[in-house]
């Protein structure tokens, strides 16, 4: 609905559209509880939100310089009505989603203030919510949402961008999308709702994309493909005491094999064109992992090759860390310690450590390995991760 | 460019909005078709529906007496203020207006041009 309002307003006016959505809720707060809630209730919002934004058009247009392509419409009443109402129809309503996703994904807005931004006007995510998420206090999200906001206002106008610009506007929208993803998905904080709420936004979003005949590309199926064969394991990852599993040890029988399928079906429509993307690339990666039927029987060769590809298409030490830790699987432990050894700029990062300590215990070198922990453990900041450490330092024979 | 009025005169569509919602929303959707069409070009400027009510303020003694004042067919039922390069144009704008069809009446009159 927010998307709707400000695609008829204008981008300066989100917190006028925000308005409208905000007083239509409440609305059905106080009504619902008294009079049930209706037989449909996205229709019923529909109509209200429709009526206050008439009520507000009325009110204050005069005042508000309202996007031009839309002000003669709504300022006079042959079209105020029925504009209002084409744009709660379902079909655009829609698009309108996805052209607000668009807008919240601008090439001027900051990538961290996009999330935000996107979250607060297309998920609907209080700042509480946000704050939680990303694990800060409401004061940087507030500040985070009023430049995003300020950003937003010089975009003008809500569009889809066109066919010629697609294949970059959709880079940061994807990037949006992931980026909200992982956040909800490498907290391993799992039993806060949230986190699994900004999953399954990502997911939805993306699925939006998809549905889109016109955002529908082989990168969009990349991506869902990808974030599917994560969370089709993410029941497996956690314990019942919230501990990490690892993915040797995960149970393969609970991971979700409906959207494993799900997850090769977008896969497969993801391998058209010209174009690989890392999404392509990861997808692949976590295709081989799903298809092996344990961990000893996963196909490192390939697993190794596909990292090659992806620090073809974007080379960066976390991709050659990974790729170590396949090759360690692949030509042992000694060959992945040589290519750890190589990699340069991952001192800070304690998953370096511990994949270090890993390849040190399996070669015996069991000082060496509980140093590295231990360096892993000066460096780690997820308490579900630092317990994991522990356990891994613990076990090292003495 | 110039500016021109449409006055609607008639061509009342006999839908009661009360009673026939969906037919009165229907009706009104020719509307925003027809307008929609000359806002896209940006020549729309404005222009509102008039309720058959109203009062005439006449004269130096400004005497007021209550509508309606005329026979109703000759009532305007509204205005529009759109822009034309020419009168041709702008009776070729006013031939998608829905009023055509319930027989009513479209007058189309150029802004003056004011200078001295």
């Amino acid at each position: 609905m927010v998307g709707a309002l400000t695609r008829l307003f204008g981008t300066q006016h989100l917190e006028l559209a925000e308005d409208v959505v905000q007083e239509t809720l409440l609305k059905a707060m106080r009504d619902w509880p008294y009079h049930g809630v209706p037989d449909n209730p996205a229709a019923w919002l529909h109509r209200v939100a429709k009526n206050l934004a008439i009520d507000q058009l009325r009110r204050r247009s005069r005042g508000v310089e309202l996007l031009k392509e839309n002000a003669a419409l709504l300022r006079s009443e042959w079209t105020l009505s029925t504009t209002v109402t084409e744009a709660f129809s379902g079909p655009v309503i829609a698009d309108d989603a996805l052209r607000m996703l668009f807008a919240c994904c601008h090439p001027t807005i900051p990538p961290e203030q996009q999330v935000a931004l996107a979250l607060r006007t297309l998920c609907g995510f209080s700042v509480p919510e946000i704050a939680r998420a990303f694990v800060t206090n409401e004061e940087s999200i507030n500040k985070r949402l009023y430049r995003a906001r300020e950003a937003f206002r010089a975009i003008g106008k809500v569009e889809l961008p066109m066919e010629s610009e697609l294949a970059v506007r959709l880079k940061p929208v994807l990037a949006t999308i992931y980026l909200l993803f992982n956040e909800g998905y490498n907290s391993t904080a799992h039993s806060d709702h949230i986190r699994e709420d900004l999953v399954e936004e990502a997911l939805r979003l993306c699925d939006m994309l998809n549905r889109n005949a016109h955002t529908e590309r082989p990168e969009t199926h990349a991506l869902m493909a990808l974030m599917l064969f994560h969370a089709a394991r993410s029941e497996a990852r956690v314990d019942a005491s919230g501990s990490i599993v690892l993915l040797q040890d995960q149970d393969r029988t609970r991971w979700d094999r409906s959207l494993i399928a799900l997850a090769e079906q977008h896969l497969h429509r993801s391998a058209v064109g010209a174009e690989l993307t890392t999404y392509h690339v990861e997808a692949a990666i976590a295709s081989v992992h799903a298809q092996a039927p344990t961990f000893a029987d996963t196909d490192w060769a390939r697993i190794v090759g596909f990292y090659d590809r992806l620090l073809a298409l974007a080379p960066s030490p976390i991709v050659r860390l990974n790729r170590a830790i396949a090759l360690g699987r692949l030509g042992g432990a000694e060959a992945g310690l040589m290519a750890l050894d190589l990699i340069e700029g991952l001192e800070k990062l304690h998953l370096y450590h511990a994949a270090r300590g890993d390849l040190l215990r399996e070669l015996g070198r069991s000082e060496e390995a509980r140093a590295a922990f231990g360096n892993a453990l000066k460096l780690v900041r997820s308490p579900v991760e630092r317990e994991l450490l522990v356990r891994k330092q613990g076990g090292v024979e003495r | 460019m110039s500016k021109y009025m449409f006055l609607f005169r008639g061509g009342e569509p006999g839908i009661d909005p009360m009673t026939d919602p969906a037919g009165f929303g229907a009706y009104m959707q020719t509307w925003q078709t027809w307008m929609e069409n000359i806002a896209k070009s940006g020549k729309y400027l404005g222009g509102d529906p008039l309720e058959p009510t109203g009062v005439t303020v006449s004269g130096k003694a400004m005497k007021v007496t209550d509508g309606p004042f005329i026979e109703g067919k000759e009532i305007v039922g509204g205005y529009v203020i759109l822009e034309a390069a020419s009168i041709e144009e702008a009776v070729e704008l006013s031939k998608g207006c829905p009023i055509y069809t319930h027989d009513g009446v479209v007058e189309i009159r150029p802004v003056q041009h004011v200078d001295f």
